[in-house]
This record gives structure tokens, sequence and C-alpha cells, in this order.
């Protein structure tokens, strides 16, 4: 459903991706992991156009897209297509966790406003803050302001949500709740992109584990294969480095 | 030396009132033009043409240097000499509003194109990744979510740069213009400068409650917009 | 448009031997009122309630609620008769009427820039950390050795752009002093451009001539600002 094809991407004299693929299909949920530096996060934001790709091909459908020369007409098509979480939220500061939610339904959609406060309700519903409907983010937790997110991101009715690093900015207990939606969306059959340093949730939700390093992927394959039987040497160190520390979440 | 005659200072505010419209005319003016013209400096100073990004900083920094009363002279004195000589056109019998509200928006847009930059700035880049990440246009990320949030970061120095405006526009008079302090003026000369500090106390007056009230009004504007920012 | 070049340059140089004038409008009020400034800032700081505090914060709402044209008009046309009836009141044989008028410009301005200076340390020492204070009053200093040798020092630093601000805003208002008949760089080429008419030349002159003020003004307190702050720029690092 969804292919890139060869991204390179570099900040001033830094390479910071070098001809990377990814291929993810309808209900796929893939995982992507690496030391931090390696690449993840500008992967995900040249997805979304976010960030320019120096060069690269998408394809997503039926639409393919030189990833580089694409016009914003094209943009805006893929946009309408995706949908991203972010790592610190972004949530519309000046609108209450409702109106977050629709605002992309009503303005960018066109959704007459009834009915995007219904799509806008389900979606708070789904990550349990229907009760905070009319709060401003200011009044929300980081974990609650991450759930808005998430049902801003799933209001739109995505074919695919972005994820970049959803949990990294929220203090430990409030971690697991953002998590649990996310899990709730894979059980749905919600098709996802992952950044994240959450392994055990990694090995969770993942039907797809892409382990990158230094602009480039290593290693990729189902969970089984990448947590158990790693083949690469980088992917190797990676896990040792990491994994003591999850044993306690185990 | 005469005694200072209290009388007068009330009798005179009936009088000078009055031209309290021809004051908030040359604000209200000023603020309109002013700020259409300091969104435009402020979009060239954020926007990637670097022509005209020196060209904003430049204006703005000339403007910074320029003593509203020298440009209020050159504008009175060269507009119609430039409009007569180069466009053909007379526009020597023109309101004096006309060259007030146009030097004073020469003035007020660099000072607001400053308040404007800093306060889009001052917004997360992050609101707008997130508005066009779930299909707005970046027009509409812009209106939707940018621009309000950038408004309420302004409102305070916008705020100062009206009052500013208020008292620089008091100068409005040494080109004959009639309003507050121009009637002021045409008082003290009738009565021969006799009850001249009368006069004058009762202008300062005037403008102090009208500053002190600008400045609660945009306390309150602010305070209006945002609800937002009250923590849980 | 047709522009007289020789009046233009035979005005620039009159209106350049007008600077000392206006640089004098400038140093002058500036530094006169330091000290008043420094005190009112000081009285503004003060925690609890002090009976300078409702006049001193009422003379600083005025000045800074009023037009600097009004202040100039109000005292232009006060002081003088007052000063006349003060003499004749002790029988002193001078007459005021007499005096430069740039002597008024300097209590004008003097006035004016008092309230605005103290506005600008008060918010300049309330920047400074408490600690400091307590610090140096821990070290064996007296309250004001510790203002004058650690808050000052550091406030000053912070109240470096808003003193810069300040300076410059005090230049382009001496432009006003001709309304005193004082003849600095505004009034000199009004007076020569009204023998031919040649207003937009003068002015032009004038307008480039505060701008290379305050050009150099701003680069003196970057200046400045740069080598007071030598203690933060080693930190940042």
């Amino acid at each position: 459903m969804l292919k890139v094809k060869n991204i390179y991407k570099k900040y001033k004299q830094e390479e910071v991706l070098k001809g990377v693929d990814i291929t993810v299909e309808k209900g796929d949920v893939v995982v992507v992991l690496g030391p931090s530096g390696s690449g993840k996060t500008t992967l995900l934001r040249c997805m979304n156009f976010l960030e320019r790709a120096d060069q690269g091909e998408m394809e997503f459908d039926t639409i393919s897209i030189d990833m580089h020369k694409v016009s914003s007409k094209e943009i805006g098509k893929i946009r309408q297509k995706t949908a991203f979480v972010f790592q610190n939220y972004n949530l519309f500061q000046n609108k209450t966790a409702l109106e977050n939610v629709t605002t992309g339904l009503i303005v960018g959609r066109g959704i007459v406003k009834t009915k995007a406060v219904e799509i806008g309700m389900k979606a708070l519903e789904k990550v349990g803050l229907a009760d905070r409907a009319s709060f401003y983010p200011s009044q929300l937790s980081g974990g609650q302001q991450q759930r808005v997110g998430i049902a801003r991101a799933i209001a739109v009715e995505p074919d695919v949500i972005l994820f970049d690093e959803p949990t990294s900015a929220l203090d430990p207990e409030l971690v697991g709740e953002v998590l649990a939606v996310i899990k709730q969306l894979a059980k749905e059959g919600k098709t996802m992109v992952i950044v994240t340093h959450e392994m055990k949730f990694a090995a969770d939700v993942a039907t797809n584990v892409v382990f990158m390093a230094d602009g480039k992927i290593v290693e990729e394959g189902p969970p089984k294969e990448i947590f158990l039987r790693p083949k690469e040497e980088r992917t190797k160190t990676f896990l040792r480095r990491i994994l003591p520390q999850e044993e306690y979440n185990i | 030396m005469r005694p200072f005659s209290l009388q007068f200072l009330v009798d005179v505010f009936p009088i000078l009132l009055p031209f309290l419209s021809a004051t908030l005319a040359v604000v209200v003016g000023t603020i309109f033009f002013g700020s259409i013209a300091g969104g435009l400096l402020a979009w060239a100073k954020e926007g990637s043409y670097q022509l005209f990004q020196r060209l904003a900083q430049a204006y703005t920094y000339i403007i910074r240097c320029t003593p509203p009363i020298v440009l209020l002279f050159i504008v009175f004195y060269g507009l119609p000499k430039f409009c007569l000589e180069v466009l053909d056109t007379n526009i020597n019998d023109y309101d004096k509003l006309f060259f007030v509200i146009i030097s004073f928006t020469l003035l007020f847009a660099a000072p607001v194109s400053e308040v404007m930059r800093s306060a889009y700035e001052a917004i997360d880049h992050g609101q707008y990744e997130a508005a066009v990440s779930i299909g707005l246009s970046p027009w509409q990320a812009f209106f939707h979510i940018v621009l309000p949030q950038a408004t309420v970061v302004a409102l305070p120095n916008f705020g100062n740069s009206v009052i500013s405006l208020m008292k620089d526009g008091s100068l409005a008079y040494t080109i004959g213009f009639i309003d507050l302090i121009g009637k002021g003026q045409l008082i003290v000369s009738m009565n021969y400068g006799a009850y001249a500090m009368e006069t004058y106390l009762a202008l300062a007056l005037i403008y102090l409650m009208l500053t002190i009230g600008m400045e609660k009004l945009f306390l309150w504007i602010e305070q209006r917009f945002s609800r937002h920012k009250q923590a849980a | 448009m047709e522009i007289n070049y020789k009046f233009l340059i035979d005005t620039f140089y009159i209106v350049l031997a007008a600077v000392p004038t206006t640089l004098k409008l400038t140093i002058i009020p500036l530094l006169a009122a330091a000290p008043f400034a420094f005190t009112i800032a000081l009285i503004r700081l003060q925690k609890g309630k002090s009976l300078w505090k409702v006049p001193v914060s009422a003379y600083v709402t005025f000045v800074r609620g009023t037009p600097i044209v009004l202040q100039i008009l109000m005292i232009y046309s006060l002081l003088p008769s007052l000063l006349n009836a003060l003499m004749k009141a002790w029988s002193f044989d001078i007459n005021v009427f007499d005096w430069d008028p740039i002597f008024y410009a300097y209590i004008v301005f003097t006035l004016n820039i008092i309230a605005l200076l103290s506005e600008v340390l008060r918010s300049a020492f309330g920047s400074v950390e408490k600690g400091q204070l307590e610090a140096a009053e821990c070290a064996g200093l007296t309250k004001v050795q510790a203002y004058v040798h650690i808050l000052l020092p550091q406030a000053m630093v912070v109240a470096m752009p808003n003193l810069c601000n300040l300076t410059v805003n005090l230049i382009k208002g001496t432009s006003l002093a001709f309304l005193m008949t004082v003849k600095d760089m505004t009034a000199v080429a009004k007076v020569s451009a009204s023998y031919g008419y040649n207003y937009i030349e003068a002015y032009l002159d004038v307008f480039v001539g505060y701008i290379i003020i305050c050009s150099i003004a701003q680069v003196l307190f970057h200046f400045a600002e740069a080598h007071m702050g030598r203690y933060r720029l080693s930190k940042q690092k």
C-alpha cells in the first residue's frame, strides 16, 4: 500500500538517511528501532513531508511521487491519507481536546461541524478521554495530551498513522496508558508505522520490525526473528545494551 | 505670577474633548493601515526571499532611527511635491489627516512588524506541523492554528506600540492638524499664552486617561483571548 | 522629483554643525537623571509600604502616560515665569528670560528620563537573582555596598538593550527641542529651509543626521554590552 524507496536526506554536511526502503502493507504495524541519531525520526518526517528528502520515491496506492520534487498539491494528497503522532504531542494550544480532534475534519476536510463533533467524540471515547473533551491542553497530563494526539490522528481515518516516539516525552508512569491505546488500535487492524524505544511493546504489537543504524536499515523481519535471532552484529549489540533494562518489564 | 485657575481647568475640558475624535482618528487609521504594512514587513522578514528580508530589515532599522517629527515633515512637505512632479497629481489640498496617517503608518509599521515577527517565532513550529499532518493546507494551518496563538503572544507588545503611537500622534499639531493638542494650542494662543498651564494640564490628564485606558483594554483583551493558558 | 542638490549638501554641513547640541541634549539629561532614577527604582523595589512610593509611582505614571511634546509645552510655559517670580521674590537681579533655552531643554529631558530610566533600572534589578543580595550580605557587605558592587554591575548588563532603546528614543526626542527655540539639528534645518521653501532637502539632511547618530549610539551600546557581559559569555560555553 505504501512503499518508500531509496530515501536520502542530508542536514548541512551530515547524511542522516542513506538510501532507506520501507514497505507497509494494509494492516501492518511496522516498528522502527535503532539507536538515537540513526535517522528513524527523520525517515518518519520525510514520509509525511515535514522534512523534504533530497532523493527518494514514494508509492501510495496508485500515486507515485518523487519525494524531492514533490508538489504541494501532492503533499496535500498524501497528508489526507496519513496522520502523524508527535513525540511532544503538539496539541493545538488554543483549542480544547475536542476541537483539537475536529479541526482536521472541519477545516481540512470540510465536514460539517455536527458530524465532526460526533466523529471527534467517538475518537476521544476510544482513547478514554470523552470526559475531557472541553479541556485545554494545558489542563491535561502528558499522557492525556498524547492520547488526544492519537484521537486527533485516528479521527481523520487515515490509511496509515505515523508515530514518532509517542511515549519518550512522558513520565514513566504515564507511558502505559498511551501504549495501551496504541495496542488497541493494532488489535483493530490499523496500519501504523511506529518509531519507539519501548522494546517490550515493540515485540507485542509489531508485525514487522525494522532496525536502523547510521541512516541505513540494518535488518528487518518479524519481531521474533529480530529479537530472538538477530543476524547482524549491529543489531545484537543494540539489543544487548537495551534489553537488560527491559527485563524488569517482562 | 498669576495663580493657577482651577475653574479654567474645569471649563476647558468640554472645549477640548470634541477633538478627541481627531486624535483617535489618527490612532485608529494608523493601527489599521500600519498593521497591514507591518504584517507585510513581518512576512518579508520571515519569508525566504533574501532581498525582501534585507529590505524589510533595513526599513525597520531606518525607522527606528527616525524622529517621528522629521518623518512627519518629510511626508507633509515631500509627498505633495512628489505627487505633483512625478505622478502629476495635486494632493496639496488633501486633508491634513491624510498626511498624518501616512506618516504614522510608515512609522508604526516598523515596530509592529517586529512585534508580529517575534510573536510568530514564539509559536512552536510543531503546531504548524501538527496542523498540516492532519490534512490542513499550509494557509489553513497558518490562519486556524498559528495566527490565533501568535495574536495572543503579540497583544501586550502591540498594546505598547499603540500607546507609543498615541503619544507620538500628538505631534500632528505641528503641521496644523487640529486634534486635542492642536485645539489646546489654539486655546493658548487665543488667550495670548495665559492659562497655558491649565490647558496643558487638562490635555495631560486626558492623555493619561487615554493611555491608562488603553493599557487596561489590552490587558482585558489578552485575558479574554488566553483562556486556554489557565492551568488545570 | 526635483531636488536642489547644492542646497542639500550645504544644509547638511549646517545640520552637522548642530550635532553637538543634539549630543549635549542627550548626554547631559542621561547623566543628570541617573542618580534620581536609581533612587526611584530602589524606592519602588522596596518591600512593604513606603510614604515615597505613591508620589514616585504617580510621577512615573504621569511621564509615561503623556506625550513628551506635552511635557515640553507644560514646562516651557511654566518654568520661566515661575523662576522669574522666584527671582523677583528673592530680589535677585537676574533676568531668566535671557537664559539660553537649552537650559530648559535639559530640565525637560532630565525630568522625562528620570521616570523612564527608573523603569529600566527597576526591571533590571528585579531580574537579578535574589540570592546575589543575600550572598553579598552574608559576605559582610552592607546593603548599599551590595547594590553598588554586586547588583548594579549585573543589572546593568540586563539593562543594556533597554538603555540602548531609551537612548535612541531620547536622541529622537531631542528633535522636539526646537519647540523651546533650541538650535538643534531639526531647528537649524527648519530655519535654512524656510528661506527658499526647501523643506524636503532640509529634512532629508536631518533624517540622515539622526540615522548616523542613532547608529553610532547603537554600535557603542553593542560594544558596551559585549564588554560588560563577558562573564555571561563564558558561562554559555
